[in-house]
């Protein structure tokens, strides 16, 4: 990999990420001259001076009694310390500090997800593609249109309906001492997993079918390359043809695809967390556009458009450090 | 000519070419069956008023509450304000159509002439689209949707805007990777060397060349669109006075279907989404199989997921096919 290759691309990720943080700090000024407005907007009964108190109180609060510009370098001098500023809740607690608590149920959840949906659509997918034309690979294929049409939160429903109130097999509704209870213990661990199983479950019929997809299709190219034949005709036995050969050439795509999910993996599950009443980075953000928490909202965005931007550089990377061809192309 | 006079010319022409896609898409067994049960959502969409039993804005049944479906209510009546189920159901259907209509046509436009631009003028235009499409790939859609809509209001008009301002990305990277290749190809050469202007290479050869790719697309996105708008009306970002499948399935919960075991209230908006979704997505993959008789069903579905899943693993994949050099993100910063 060359070392310019590397150094573009961490530069033009840099700059993404501070068109992406003007944005940022320009979607909740939208309509409005006054910040103040969005952030404390009139009420009914409300006469005019007070509410010129009133904004005169959030602007001196939220740093708006400065010029537009001179905000805007506060707020990128404050995210260089990693501050996105303080939510609206009791105690105006820090949104960084809010984040964290929520970010790791929410990665219970999507890891949980991505490691089911891999390791078993691995599997299906190599089984279609070696079993390519029969019912197994016509199954695949007739369960992957059904599921795109299905959504994932149709889907957690009827779970829900099924497991959670009919047979009562697990909780239809997160537990609310689940976060509060928790100490590391086996038993708490437990308790999370019994408790998330559905949403998990909901979240990973699509994912199975579609990283099954993905690997079948991805091994049938593969098998039509000239090195398996060669490696047949040289009278290897099937499974070191499957392992060593195929296989092995197969997971670019997937490897691939596993890296552009890594961003999906903490704003992919609003819906599914909203359902089941999931104390995660979903409806930490639904719970703050129902407050018209602005900083919280914009701090969550901000958190999750720089995680993409990650994804999509480390992708980057690591498919030219697989593909030298890449960095070869870049340079003509 | 007039320039609104050449863009009605093109006009008719892609309209043309549409209504040939549809007689192909007729002969076609499968895509028959896609086609009839499309038009039926039409029928139902634009009829709705004559077709549905009883009116599903009245929610002053305080007697028929929570009923169980019977030859009165097909599908029964809601917990909460005895509204008929199976009404509903029908008038749900128009949302539905019309998002995922108006978004797909929408994009469609918007993607092929970024697309073109991009592909064929190249330079200033192409950097520049392409850093917006980069942009856009990262911030996160479900939330700005979410944000924008406590901004300016909850509508669908607001939720096909965002479709269409974010949706446009993917198609239009495709747009330009086929342009970029049609552009080197002979008879593109032999117009400019005629002293072809921009515009007439790029609507009279360039734009007949992506046009498959765009009703396909269309179909594709229509249904991807349906998806997320029943998402975005379970969140209860849409219309609140309008009813959608999406926002019956929301109410189903939040009115205690689930409790009660009413399970037909959750089945019926349920079923709505998969038979809209399924029946466009039918038309796309059958649509594929006529432009690409080599393609069987199968890659169908492979394509299908290079749609729907993140466009740059379609650019991955498209150069692994075709073996083209031309990686769009690999080149140029």
């Amino acid at each position: 990999m060359q070392r310019s290759f590397v150094i573009k691309r961490i530069l033009y990720a840099i700059f993404i990420f501070f068109v992406v943080l003007t944005l940022n700090f320009f979607i909740p000024r939208l309509g409005v001259n006054d910040p103040a407005e969005r952030y404390y907007p009139p009420q009914g009964n409300m006469s005019e001076i007070e509410y010129e108190i009133i904004k005169q109180v959030t602007r001196e609060q939220y740093g708006f009694d400065v010029s537009t510009f001179k905000q805007y370098t506060n707020y990128v001098s404050g995210l260089l310390r990693f501050d996105l500023g303080n939510s609206f809740k009791a105690d105006n607690p820090k949104v960084s500090d809010l984040i964290a608590e929520r970010l790791p149920w929410t990665l219970v959840l999507s890891v949980s997800n991505l490691v089911i949906s891999l390791s078993i659509g691995l599997i299906f997918g190599t089984v279609a593609a070696w079993k390519r034309g029969r019912w197994q690979d016509s199954l695949l294929l007739n369960l992957s249109t059904i599921s795109v049409a299905l959504p994932a939160f149709f889907i957690a429903l009827i779970l829900s309906f099924y497991f959670g109130f009919e047979l009562e097999l697990f909780p239809a509704y997160t537990n609310p001492n689940m976060v509060s209870q928790f100490d590391w213990s086996l038993d708490a661990i437990k308790v999370v997993f019994y408790n998330a199983a559905l949403p998990i479950i909901s979240m990973s019929i699509g994912g199975i079918i579609g990283y099954s997809q993905r690997t079948r299709n991805s091994v049938i190219a593969v098998t039509n390359e000239e090195f398996v034949l060669t490696a047949r005709a040289k009278g290897l036995s099937q499974n070191k043809v499957l392992f060593k050969h195929t296989l092995r050439n197969a997971m670019l795509p997937i490897v691939t695809a596993v890296g552009m999910s890594l961003s999906g993996l903490i704003g992919g599950a609003v819906i599914i967390e909203q359902i089941f009443n999931w104390n995660g980075m979903g409806t930490l953000f639904l719970e703050a556009n129902n407050t018209n928490d602005y900083p919280l909202m914009m701090g969550i965005m901000l958190f999750m458009s720089t995680i993409a931007i990650l994804a999509n550089l480390i992708v980057e990377l690591t498919y030219s450090l697989l593909d030298p061809r890449i960095t070869v192309g870049e340079k003509r | 000519m007039s320039i609104i006079k050449r863009i009605s010319n093109r006009l008719i022409d892609i309209l043309l070419s549409i209504w040939e896609f549809i007689k192909k898409l007729w002969r076609h067994p499968k895509g028959r069956v896609g086609l009839i049960m499309v038009l039926f959502l039409a029928f139902l969409a634009v009829f709705a008023p004559l077709i549905a039993p009883y009116d599903p804005y009245d929610v002053t049944q305080r007697a028929a509450k929570g009923l169980s479906p019977s030859w009165n209510h097909l599908l029964g009546t809601t917990i909460t304000t005895g509204q008929d189920i199976f009404s509903m159901l029908i008038y749900g259907t128009r949302v539905s159509l019309l998002v995922g209509l108006v978004t797909g046509i929408a994009i469609a436009f918007l993607g092929a002439i970024l697309g073109i631009i991009a592909g064929y003028v190249g330079g200033l235009a192409d950097n520049t689209i392409m850093r917006i499409v980069d942009v856009m790939l990262v911030i996160p859609t479900l939330p700005l949707t979410i944000v924008i809509t406590n901004l300016f209001g909850k509508s669908y008009f607001i939720i096909v805007l965002i479709f269409v301002v974010f949706g446009w990305t993917g198609l239009a990277r495709v747009v330009r990777s086929l342009v970029l290749v049609l552009k080197n190809s002979n008879y593109v050469k032999a117009s400019e060397l005629a002293g072809g202007s921009r515009w007439h290479i790029m609507t009279k050869h360039i734009l007949p060349g992506v046009s498959h790719l765009l009703i396909m697309n269309t179909a594709l996105t229509c249904a991807g669109i349906m998806v997320a708008e029943a998402g975005l009306s379970f969140l209860g970002l849409g219309d609140p006075t309008a009813i959608s499948w999406g926002k019956m399935l929301a109410d189903a919960q939040s009115g205690g279907a689930l409790l009660f075991g009413h399970w037909w209230w959750i089945m019926a908006p349920g079923i709505g989404i998969f038979i809209a979704v399924f029946s466009f997505m039918r038309i796309g993959l059958v649509m594929e199989e006529i432009l690409n008789p080599r393609m069987k069903a199968s890659s169908g579905i492979y394509k299908l997921f290079k749609t729907l899943n993140n466009t740059y693993i379609q650019e991955v994949f498209a150069k692994m096919d075709e073996g083209n050099e031309d990686l769009p993100k690999g080149e140029a910063l």
